[in-house]
């Protein structure tokens, strides 16, 4: 059996997949979700093998619940937007099916999954520089243990690269997401974020002095009181984004 | 002269001095008159002058009456030249340079026309002799003023043909925004629908064909022949009862939607499908945004010379931060300022776990 989970808020929607899936006995239907919260615990406790994924959902959205996932599963969108296309060939999807949607479209949907599955089985893990394509947002999506929580991106203070992983530091309190700091950078605004060092992004608002620290390098005051070092080209370019 | 480059705003206040004149001279009426009047007053004047300097009756009279058809050949060429010829800013000595040579050319012609038909009135022609120094004084300053005004009032037509097309592109513009605006609507909302419809026929093909009428008819509410009239507001809200009915389809019934409408204002007027994007807004952040049952609430009132209208839903402050005010609320307050020209006309701000937009549609009866 190939375990299946279906996440979508409208329950005639998430129902239409059910009913075309039920073609293939081979499949089978653990949990209907209606929102990437449930989405995500449920993909954590059943380990399915294939998602339908829609991307407009309560709370946060299918690309977002994707992200917190450590390997996601094989991924069928199924969207009335068409915009999410090209994303959604980022993030490795196995199809992206606009709704409304045939039956037939559905079964070439699901041929492609079961021939990939064949070829390539168990799933390779995705490449987190390309399963998170970078994309103006204003918030963060983080897993603080079983739980999920949104971060507006104006209360962050500053980012720190640690390996796989960013740090995110807020007033109240540091999270951690995995995401690379090219990716999270593309993502900020440059006009109220910037990378300041290899492992630093910090929040413009937040700055409260700049110092020379050793030759070439600089240090960064901040509101919170922590102190960022600043590289040469990080000098450079805040002077550039500040106008001094 | 930096009539080109100055902006707009400039030449507004010159305009309004030169107003006057310039309707004279841009009416055809009147302006076809300007030219001949002026030659005939400058006749009569001339006239009555050399008159008290003691000239003969018929001497005075052609000699004002040369004089005043040099002028009007003058005013002629130069309205010519400067209506059909604006001239640069480099060659601006033109505006100097032609009259000049009207003037002078005009001076000789009337000097030895008259020399010449007089050849025997050797008072006249001392006289003559004498004042034409006086006259060259005369004329130079008129023609050189008449040169400016020809300019200045090319110029205005100019720029009144200018503005009147930039006015006439700002409409079209305006109008393709906003039947982009209203149209902004449509895609993933109808998309959707049908996609309910698709999964209803299999399962249940009455209700299947109950949206398919329910969404025809908000369809056919959106493209109405007319999409410039204003619409009762029992219209409106009964458009969007429809839009409702087509969500709670597709939701379920964790949507419910309250209605709290004065009688009295639901025969006010108001611009069509302005409080739809308003609801549906509501509903993205209420509905998409939050799990479980979602109330939502439409008051309408009048107050003074506005109808009030306040839609209302509850929010999860977390995750709703993510969107922000949205496009829907964007779009509408862009109408609005299309419309009548004014940002205030929408407000919208959380209370606590409520999210309320406040629209206020000027009423001008």
């Amino acid at each position: 059996m190939i375990r299946t989970i279906i996440i979508d808020d409208e329950p005639l929607a998430a129902g239409l997949v059910q009913e075309f899936l039920a073609d293939f006995p081979q499949f089978e239907v653990l949990e209907i979700c209606q929102d990437g919260f449930q989405g995500m615990k449920a993909i954590q406790k059943h380990k399915p093998e294939l998602v339908f994924l829609d991307v407009q959902m309560p709370k946060i959205t299918g690309f977002e619940m994707l992200e917190l996932l450590d390997a996601p599963p094989a991924v069928i969108f199924t969207t009335a937007f068409d915009q999410y296309a090209l994303k959604a060939f980022d993030a490795k999807a196995m199809d992206y099916l606009l709704k409304p949607f045939s039956q037939a479209r559905f079964k070439q949907a699901i041929d492609r999954f079961l021939e990939s599955r064949e070829k390539e089985s168990p799933a390779e893990p995705s490449d987190p520089e390309l399963n998170q394509l970078a994309e103006k947002s204003n918030r963060l999506v983080v897993r603080v243990k079983n739980d999920i929580k949104i971060i507006p991106v104006a209360e962050v203070n500053f980012f720190e690269a640690e390996d796989d992983y960013v740090t995110i530091h807020t007033s109240a309190g540091k999270y951690l997401k995995k995401m690379t700091m090219k990716v999270l950078e593309e993502s900020l605004d440059t006009g109220k974020f910037a990378r300041v060092h290899r492992s630093f992004i910090i929040n413009l608002n937040g700055i409260t002095g700049i110092e020379p620290y050793e030759r070439d390098s600089y240090l960064v005051k901040l509101r919170g009181g922590e102190q960022i070092p600043v590289s040469k080209t990080g000098y450079s370019r805040l002077r550039q984004v500040l106008g001094l | 002269m930096a009539w080109k480059s100055s902006p707009i705003n400039d030449i507004k206040t010159n305009q309004t001095t030169i107003t006057l004149l310039f309707n004279a001279f841009s009416n055809p009426k009147l302006g076809r008159w300007i030219i001949p009047g002026t030659g005939v007053i400058w006749f009569l004047g001339c006239f009555l002058l050399l008159k008290r300097y003691g000239l003969d009756t018929e001497i005075a009279a052609a000699d004002s009456l040369v004089f005043g058809l040099v002028l009007v050949g003058g005013m002629i060429v130069l309205d010519q030249t400067f209506n059909y010829f604006l001239p640069k800013k480099e060659n601006l000595g033109q505006i100097i340079g032609v009259p000049l040579i009207l003037s002078t050319a005009g001076v000789l012609v009337h000097h030895y026309l008259l020399s010449w038909w007089y050849t025997d009135e050797l008072e006249y022609l001392a006289f003559l002799q004498d004042t034409s120094y006086l006259r060259m004084g005369m004329l130079l300053p008129i023609e050189l003023l008449l040169a400016l005004l020809a300019l200045v009032v090319a110029k205005l037509e100019g720029q009144e043909q200018l503005s009147k097309r930039e006015a006439q592109m700002l409409q079209l513009s305006k109008d393709a925004e906003l039947a982009q605006l209203r149209q902004q609507l449509q895609p993933h909302f109808l998309f959707n629908s049908l996609n309910s419809i698709n999964a209803l026929v299999g399962t249940q093909p009455q209700k299947a064909r109950e949206m398919v009428l329910q969404l025809s008819e908000f369809l056919r509410g959106t493209i109405r022949k007319d999409p410039q009239r204003w619409i009762s507001l029992q219209e409106e809200l009964n458009y969007l009862k429809m839009y409702l009915d087509i969500e709670r389809v597709r939701f379920g019934h964790r949507l419910i939607v309250e209605f709290q409408v004065e009688e009295e204002s639901e025969t006010v007027t108001l611009p069509q499908l302005l409080i739809q994007p308003l609801v549906e807004n509501a509903i993205k952040h209420g509905l998409y945004g939050m799990t479980g049952e979602v109330r939502i609430a439409v008051a309408g009132k009048l107050e003074s010379n506005y109808l009030m209208l306040e839609v209302s839903n509850p929010f999860d402050p977390e995750s709703t931060s993510a969107e922000g005010t949205g496009f829907g609320l964007s779009s509408v307050a862009r109408r609005l300022f299309l419309l009548f020209g004014r940002t205030d006309l929408l407000e919208s701000g959380a209370h606590g776990a409520q999210f309320k937009v406040k629209l206020k549609i000027p009423q001008f009866q």
